[in-house]
């Protein structure tokens, strides 16, 4: 009896251990509408990216909201408002007055889902994605940080184009809000004076489900039903009658097309090159530096990640050169072997808060890759800022501009300079981070932070410090990792504030500040 | 009386954590009251195949992954039906091929109560019941999420277990024995990660399981030698598949079914206390994990630390 109370208590007291612990796993950012810091209404005037401005795209009238036509669909939309159902309450929460958020969520998740590197063919050889047959296997794409980072871009300028657009026919064209034409209909979000029409969260449910889309075609199917629910949401919300998001879905559709265009020509086509030309541009940094970065995976890549993403058209920096950091230290001179001594004695000495910074910024394989970690960043910030919905955008149009000319800069770096890995130098060495399939020099982690954190800082600047200091954090987690050497962390940061003043300097110059 | 120690560890796995915590727990043997038995087990775990979901492959960047585990271990009786039994293992990991950094340092410390609740004899044999209690905690800041050098999962588990145990006088006997491990979660060192989509979170949730045990065995020369054919499997209860080429992480849904062969021998005076065993086994079939071969062996040594006769 006495035996059984023991064991009893025993039991009791390890469940209690197990789940006093279990902590809540969150899958979103927690947040529900909110009243923006302001409508800005003369955004219609702010300068688009990819637009030449904000009348390119013509919206026709709408009808008058005193008009049969006006009225029926308010009255739709009134009984539909009016009676909702769990589910579409869920949806009317989840999507929020700023569902860039929410779209900047989902890019991330997806990005996530396809970062997965093409393992060996069991013959040795290795099969790459291919955009003509995405199913695979491997499916298309591996959206690894060149891959995500120009993603991510494309969705926020096109995004923040539409935006723009639809801000300049919203003031053009006056039409209210369906709960300020007739006060009796319920509005779901925090109320405000932004004119109704065109939708701005149908141009960002059609930019988005188009954008992404292009960039995932496999996921076809489950983003035109995230699209469909935000379209739909719109209405349960009682925000958009569907004449608003019409006009909206075709802002979009009509900015869409033209960044797919751009996307088409950019050169991203190009920049994985077959072997031969790989080993060209490996030869040409042989004959002029005498090193050359190998990989040294078993069985071993023919060809590095995207050679020729340096060649990829850039946002705002005029030419790639004019942002190429100078040469690295050769191997085996003494500035070298400085830094290769750093790297032996992390390796054998790292702090647990060492091993813990590499970890957290590690954004490898199966993660949002380094510029999907600097969005969440900007999307807390926007969060936490009470950003409208057009603020939120060009917070990333610019930042992903910023992030991928960073991107394109490093690339260029890379197999310009052709820098070998650690792992290559360094005999025996081992690290607590997977190698990249891409030359040392300079660091990708660096070169992308140090641009993010230059756009948030301009954008918040109250958090330059944040910024900054993770950038240097991000920076230095690659060396506490063992995958590159200081100076190509430090070069990096350089190169990325080098390359982000261009894109700060022309939002500065937008109008919206 | 009978001095059957520790039965072979054959689980030791890829995630050791259960196994090691698990196996003594599992089996059927009892201290007596103020009855103590230290034991210290070198066990060598290696696999060059692993299981990326239900599909064996292999990774030239991993090549084979070399797992060792030196644990050493007490049982104490605190009655005569009453037993407690500690253990920590110290690990350390390795791959063959690949450049990525093998760790090691002491993984989990377990404690454990087995209580035996049926002794009944019978005329051609003896029939045995225990429920067995066990948590165990990790020992130091070891990282969970850096699979499959890992040294555990990094999570407090408590483990419930039925045993019993029918034993013939001609030395033949049979045991079966079941468990359900409740697992919590795991910290792990970034603060985002994919588990059929997005957590933005630094914790994962480590599958429950359930963990199952068989052994056909046979005392001889004496009760001093002791064969004995085991079956281990284990399966998680949820959990999601380690994706295409990637690493495996804590979230996991682990399985497999493992056989192996144990001897023990118990020696008399004037070495009398001392016992040395040694084991193999051999995982045939699993999902997220590796392979395991796993050969060990060890020394016991058993004594009465007051009152002979209680």
């Amino acid at each position: 009896m006495k035996r059984k109370n023991i064991l009893f208590i025993v039991f009791a007291a390890g469940m209690f251990i197990i789940n006093s612990c279990e902590n809540e796993l969150p899958r979103q950012a927690s947040f529900s509408s909110y009243e923006f810091t302001g409508l800005d209404a003369d955004a219609g005037t702010w300068k688009p990216i990819l637009l030449a401005n904000s009348t390119q795209i013509d919206v026709e009238v709408p009808s008058d909201v005193s008009s049969p036509a006006y009225q029926a669909e308010l009255a739709a939309l009134k009984s539909t408002a009016s009676n909702l159902s769990g589910s579409q309450r869920d949806a009317v929460e989840y999507w929020t007055n700023n569902p860039i958020v929410r779209w900047n969520e989902i890019a991330l998740e997806i990005a996530v889902k396809y970062n997965l590197i093409p393992g060996p063919n069991p013959d040795g050889t290795y099969t790459l994605p291919n955009p003509a047959t995405p199913e695979g296997p491997p499916p298309f794409p591996f959206a690894h940080p060149p891959y995500t980072c120009r993603l991510l871009a494309y969705l926020s300028v096109a995004q923040f184009d539409g935006l723009i657009t639809a801000w300049h026919y919203k003031y053009v064209y006056n039409r209210p809000s369906p709960s300020t034409v007739d006060a009796s209909i319920p509005s779901a979000y925090v109320k405000n004076d932004l004119p109704s029409y065109p939708s701005d969260g149908a141009v960002i449910a059609a930019v988005s489900k188009d954008i992404l889309t292009a960039m995932f075609p496999l996921e076809k199917d489950y983003i035109a039903k995230k699209a469909e629910e935000h379209l739909n949401s719109l209405i349960w919300a009682g925000a958009n009658v569907p004449s608003d998001i019409e006009a909206g879905k075709f802002i979009g559709s009509e900015v869409t097309k033209i960044a797919l265009a751009r996307a088409a020509a950019d050169g991203m086509k190009k920049a994985q090159t077959p072997k031969a030309q790989s080993d060209s541009i490996k030869s040409a940094a042989f004959a002029r530096f005498g090193w050359q970065w190998d990989n040294l995976e078993t069985p071993v890549r023919p060809v590095g990640l995207v050679p020729f993403f340096g060649k990829v058209k850039m946002w705002n920096v005029p030419t790639v050169e004019e942002v190429r950091p100078i040469a690295p230290p050769a191997p085996g001179t003494p500035e070298f072997e400085v830094n290769a001594k750093e790297l032996k004695d992390y390796s054998k000495n790292l702090t647990e808060n060492q091993r813990k910074i590499a970890n957290w910024w590690s954004d490898g394989f199966n993660t949002y890759t380094p510029p999907g970690h600097w969005n969440r960043f900007a999307k807390n910030f926007i969060i936490q800022y009470k950003f409208n919905p057009i603020r939120s955008a060009r917070t990333f149009a610019y930042m992903n501009m910023a992030i991928m000319d960073a991107g394109i800069s490093c690339w260029d770096a890379k197999y310009y300079y052709h820098y070998p890995r650690p792992i290559q130098t360094i005999p025996g060495f081992k690290t607590i981070l997977g190698t990249p399939n891409f030359p040392s020099y300079t660091s990708g982690h660096s070169t992308f932070s140090a641009a993010a954190a230059s756009v948030l800082s301009y954008i918040f600047p109250n958090e330059t410090n944040q910024c900054n200091a993770w950038a240097e954090e991000a920076a230095m987690s690659r060396v506490y990792g063992g995958i590159h050497y200081r100076f190509d962390a430090e070069v990096g940061l350089d190169q990325g504030k080098k390359v982000a003043k261009y894109t700060v300097d022309k939002a500065k110059l937008d109008g919206a500040d | 009386m009978k001095k059957y120690l520790l039965s072979g560890l054959s689980a030791l796995a890829f995630f050791a954590s259960f196994t090691l915590a698990a196996q003594t727990p599992s089996d059927a043997i009892m201290m007596k009251k103020n009855e103590a038995c230290f034991a210290l087990i070198y066990d060598h775990g290696a696999w060059d195949h692993y299981w990326e979901g239900a599909d064996l492959r292999v990774n030239g960047n991993v090549g084979t992954l070399t797992r060792v585990t030196v644990m050493p271990m007490l049982a104490y009786g605190i009655t005569n039906n009453l037993n407690l039994l500690v253990g920590t293992p110290y690990v350390k990991t390795h791959a063959s091929g690949g450049q990525m950094a093998g760790v090691h340092g002491f993984q989990d410390l377990s404690l454990s109560l087995k209580y035996r609740f049926v002794n009944k004899d019978f005329d051609n044999g003896k029939l045995e019941a225990f429920v067995t209690t066990a948590f165990s905690t990790p020992m130091t800041n070891y990282l969970s999420d850096y699979l499959p050098f890992s040294l555990g999962l990094g999570t407090n588990e408590f483990t419930l277990r039925g045993i019993i145990q029918y034993k013939l006088k001609n030395g033949f006997y049979v045991r079966a024995a079941a468990a359900y491990l409740w697992r919590g979660q795991t910290e792990v060192e970034r603060d985002y990660y994919y588990n059929n989509g997005s957590y933005y979170t630094t914790f994962m949730d480590v599958p429950n399981a359930l963990n199952y045990h068989g052994a056909i065995g046979v005392r001889l020369l004496e009760n001093n030698l002791k064969l004995e054919a085991t079956y281990v499997g284990l399966n998680s209860t949820s959990g999601d598949d380690i994706r295409r080429y990637n690493s495996a992480q804590p979230t996991n849904k682990v399985e497999f079914n493992q056989v192996g062969f144990s001897a023990q021998y118990y020696f008399k005076k004037p070495l009398k206390g001392l016992g040395l065993l040694a084991y193999y086994s051999q995982m045939i079939s699993g999902r997220n994990m590796g392979q395991f071969s796993n050969i060990g062996a060890g020394a016991t040594y058993q004594v009465q630390l007051k009152n002979k006769k209680s």
